[in-house]
């Protein structure tokens, strides 16, 4: 051994070592670097795979239903309400109120016009206790009542000055003229919000609105007919009092039509509405460019009237309405008190929109304001008798509640389809393009859905992608992901503990852990082909359970869950078995000397001391080995699992399908909404696999606390 | 003691409680101890000392067959335990581990509560009696009673290093071994621990043989009775150079080896 002279010649010294130090450092902080890089690009990745399968799986979409719940359950009243004996329909309202006045049992509705033409002989009912008045009807405590709009958009009126004028004079005028015609004045709030929004609309105050007249040039209205009166009134008083000497054309064509030929066809400058605009209409202005504007003009009420002989009826409450015109036929059997006399109605006729905004009132225009029974009956109304025989050999309708019945109404009636659908960040920064698209189709509802949703993931796979589910693919899932870990888990284990304790490392015990090693590398298609092979073709007397007396006929021919566990149990064995191997081996010699040196059989120091240690490290690769087994798809493929099935499992010889297998079906589909229930179904898998691991892992710590 | 029906029976004029015979132990091929000849004299203290490596540990693992658990492990000669030969072909390795029990160099409590530690080997060795009773005076027996009567429920892992020691001298005395071999038992603790097991040490020698295998040969001169000296050769195998009571080797030792290791010359 050489002796080194001095220490200054091994050691650099001073400034030379610093500088050695510093580079040593510098050495270590260049693959820190390098090594946060690498974490932050996982975590990057991660993060960029999560969201978007997140962006996929929520989003706008365009609902098409069948049939409108409104129309369906409109339909369906004003059906019940025509059906009924002794009822007389006219569009005349004047019929009406004539036979109305003539007899002391009748009662009737129609506008309140009609009844302020006929009040010495007729009386309008409070209802809920709130009689038809303006305060009334403007405040929106009478029940019947509704607000007339005039639309218009903030161009048309700087384009027209004469549309400003008129709209203006319109405004100060409405009051008067709306208690004219016969409907209730607009409340004193709306009116002042009218006028507002006149201002900032034209940017002109109400002092400088005088500048506008004399005005001249076209004013166009179209639109909904109840509101026609006011307008008609209003334009003549313009050009009587404002002098106004230009041309003002007002048609009739409805609400819609209105909305219609201010946004679209863009050929009119103001369109009267008995309603507001929804979301669709505003979304089919938008789309034109067209920021629609409202003003409340007035408010309409339907009274409803008896004669004046009636002596026993002021008010009726709307539960009592109901009664009155579906399904009662005299007068006792509503209240009691009153006298046992046969009802006679009076009712505008079907094409009445009285008609349909009394039924929209009383007897409310959502599916979720019906009882059972009127659901049931539009139920069995609407569907073919074979589909209502199947239904209730699922399961009677007279077992099925109230919410189960409307489930039924929407799936198999209203039967909402999506014909179009956007991912989130469409859905977030897009808006306005999504309502144009949604708007051009005709009938078409936009919705901001959660594809991941309860429904999602308690209904069943279904070829509609508003309807279909993961429910069957989860406990298809749940079951073989359970077969798989019964399988391999004590197979594992005790082929670990073998190797590990007993085996005397032989020539055959080397050749075995070798092809454990090698087997945990075969890709798993392999399995699948040897489960194909063994368990359905071999054993399939087992598996599909004619051994056992307890085949389903339709699934005899082997490709049940128990051959999909089974080589799914296969698959994991070998990770299980390395997995356990670790941990056995990473059991201290001491704990292990410590049992034999007081007097410990092999065995007892295994069982006692060395499995429980080892637990915890052999629960950790069975975590991983069966997330391994949730998430497989090849191998079950070839095993034969289900493409498409909506029968929930229920024994180890079902027919299955597995929520890896279902994602893969969706993605292969065309559709783009079955790109976004798959990435919803992805989303339920990793919900899954992380509660699955957090109650292994849960587990797993309480074992280890319990030492 | 229990009069259990064991293939070891007391022999007419077992004089020693154990007895090494040209005792060889290899490991594969290569020889650890020669020719070991060793009479250990009933309650007492006997001190196994020499320098690293020089197979007082082998010794003492071939006294209660620990060795067996070294697969390549083999052993030549006899230890005689009641006049029988613990490495006849009809002796079974786990009755010898009961009777002759072991203390290791660092604490080893198992993973289980106090109460557990000391229950356990009782069960596996088929105890009947009351385990209360037998885990009480077991503690007590081993100095520890008073600190954790209290917490007994409680993880041994809970307790300090003397105390887990304590616990492992517990273990071993629960299933009343006739001999209790000590792997340098003091190693891994403080003075003020070490003190403590020396003093529990004189106590239990009241009742059972101890073999103690250490480095500190203060601690040989301060609890044995009697001193083996060990030394390793050129071959690296290790022999036995002087046995005697502990007073005559630390005093007056007839070998010069001896001498020169007790005097701190080498080692």
């Amino acid at each position: 051994m050489a002796v080194n002279p001095r220490d200054n010649d091994v050691f650099p010294q001073g400034e030379t070592y610093t500088a050695f130090v510093r580079k040593r450092r510098r050495t270590g902080a260049f693959f820190r670097t390098l090594f946060l890089l690498a974490t932050i690009l996982a975590i990057v990745i991660l993060t960029v795979l999560v969201l978007d399968v997140a962006n996929n799986a929520f989003g706008y979409v365009a609902i098409q239903n069948r049939i409108d719940p409104e129309t369906l359950i409109d339909q369906y009243y004003k059906n019940q309400m025509l059906a009924m004996p002794r009822t007389l329909t006219s569009e005349e309202d004047e019929v009406l109120a004539e036979g109305i006045a003539a007899r002391p049992g009748a009662i009737g509705f129609f506008g309140y016009a009609y009844y302020q033409d006929n009040a010495d002989t007729l009386r309008a009912l409070a209802i809920d206790g709130v009689a038809p008045s303006a305060e009334a009807a403007s405040s929106g405590d009478y029940l019947l009542a509704r607000p007339l709009y005039i639309y218009t958009s903030q161009q048309l009126m700087k384009q027209g000055p004469q549309v400003a004028a008129f709209i203006a004079f319109y405004l100060d005028n409405a009051t008067a003229v709306a208690e004219d015609v016969g409907y209730f004045p607009a409340s004193a709030e709306d009116l002042a919000a009218g006028r507002d929004q006149w201002v900032r609309a034209t940017g002109l105050t109400a002092s400088t609105a005088s500048t506008l007249l004399p005005a001249s040039g076209a004013i166009r209205v179209a639109g909904s007919s109840t509101v026609q009166p006011i307008t008609r009134r209003i334009a003549e008083r313009f050009q009587t009092e404002a002098a106004f000497t230009g041309e003002i054309t007002i048609d009739g064509g409805g609400t819609l039509a209105g909305f219609e030929r201010l946004c679209r066809t863009r050929d009119i400058d103001i369109a009267d509405a008995s309603r507001a605009m929804e979301r669709p209409d505003i979304a089919r202005c938008n789309s034109n460019r067209v920021e629609p504007l409202a003003f409340t003009v007035g408010t309409d009420a339907i009274s409803v009237v008896t004669s004046q002989q009636n002596d026993f009826l002021t008010g009726a409450t709307r539960d009592q309405l109901r009664k009155i015109f579906i399904g009662a036929e005299r007068w006792s059997e509503v209240d009691p008190s009153w006298p046992d006399t046969p009802i006679l109605r009076f009712i505008p006729g079907a094409e009445s929109g009285t008609l349909d905004f009394f039924v929209a009132g009383v007897f409310g225009d959502s599916l979720d304001d019906l009882p059972r029974e009127d659901l049931l009956v539009i139920l069995t109304t609407n569907i073919s008798a074979g589909r209502l025989r199947a239904l209730n050999a699922e399961l009677a309708m007279e077992e099925r509640t109230r919410d189960e019945i409307q489930d039924l109404v929407v799936a198999e009636v209203v039967r909402p389809n999506i014909v179009e659908s956007w991912s989130f960040l469409e859905s977030m920064f897009q808006q306005e393009v999504i309502e144009a698209e949604v708007a051009s189709i005709p009938n078409a509802v936009m919705e901001f859905r959660s594809w991941l949703s309860w429904d999602f993931i308690t209904s069943p796979q279904s070829s509609n992608p508003a309807t279909a589910g993961v429910f069957t693919a989860i406990l298809g899932s749940l079951w073989v992901t359970l077969i798989a870990f019964l399988v391999s888990v004590p197979l594992g284990v005790g082929a670990a503990t073998y190797l590990e304790e007993f085996s005397k490392g032989s020539k055959i015990d080397g050749l075995i852990e070798t092809n454990i090693n090698n087997l945990a590398g075969v890709p798993s298609i392999i399995y699948g082909m040897l489960g194909l092979a063994v368990f359905v073709r071999f054993f399939g007397q087992i598996t599909s359970g004619i051994a056992f007396g307890m085949a389903d006929p339709s699934t005899a021919n082997g490709r049940t869950i128990l051959s999909a566990g089974f080589t799914l149990g296969l698959l994991i064995l070998p990770l299980v078995i390395i997995n356990a191997r670790e941990a056995i081996r990473a059991v201290p010699k001491a704990l292990r000397e410590g049992a034999y040196g007081l007097g410990a059989t092999k065995w007892q120091t295994v069982w006692s001391h060395v499995l429980p240690y080892s637990l915890p490290g052999i629960l950790t690769g069975v975590i991983l080995s069966v997330s391994r087994a949730f998430g497989e798809t090849a191998p079950l493929i070839v095993v034969g699992v289900s493409t498409f099935i909506v029968v929930n499992p229920d024994s180890p010889f079902a027919k299955f399908t597995t929520l890896p297998v279902q994602i893969y079906q969706w993605t292969s589909r065309p559709q783009e909404e079955f790109q976004r229930l798959a990435a919803a179904g992805i989303l339920v898998l990793l919900l899954l696999l992380l509660a699955v691991n957090a109650t292994a892992i849960i587990l797993r710590n309480r074992f280890s606390r319990r030492y | 003691m229990c009069a259990d029906q064991t293939s070891i029976q007391p022999a007419a004029n077992g004089n020693y409680a154990i007895e090494a015979r040209d005792l060889n132990v290899y490991y594969g091929a290569f020889r650890a101890v020669n020719d070991i000849n060793l009479q250990v004299e009933r309650q007492k203290i006997t001190a196994l000392i020499g320098p690293s490596g020089c197979g007082k540990s082998t010794v003492l693992r071939a006294f209660n067959r620990m060795n067996d658990l070294v697969p390549v492990a083999r052993t030549e000669g006899e230890v005689l335990f009641h006049g029988k030969n613990i490495y006849d072909a009809d002796v079974d390795a786990v009755e010898v581990r009961r009777r002759i029990g072991m203390v290791f160099q660092k604490p080893n409590p198992f993973p289980k509560s106090i109460y557990e530690n000391i229950a356990w080997g009782a069960k596996i060795n088929g105890f009947k009696g009351n385990m209360d009773q037998l885990v009480e005076e077991s503690l007590r027996g081993a100095a520890l009673w008073d600190e954790v009567k209290d917490k007994l429920k409680q993880s041994g892992y809970s307790l300090s290093g003397g105390q887990q020691q304590r616990l492992c001298i517990a273990r071993a005395i629960a299933v009343k071994p006739d001999i209790i071999l000590m792997d340098e038992p003091c190693s891994a603790l403080d003075p003020i621990a070490t003190l403590r097991i020396e003093e529990l040490m004189r106590e239990l020698v009241e009742r059972y043989t101890i073999i103690i295998v250490t480095h500190n040969m203060q601690q040989a001169s301060r609890v044995a009775d009697y001193t083996a000296f060990f030394m390793v050769d050129d071959s690296r195998t290790g022999f036995l150079v002087e046995y005697d009571e502990s007073d005559r080797i630390f005093t007056k030792p007839k070998d010069q080896r001896t001498e020169d290791y007790i005097t701190g010359r080498f080692g």
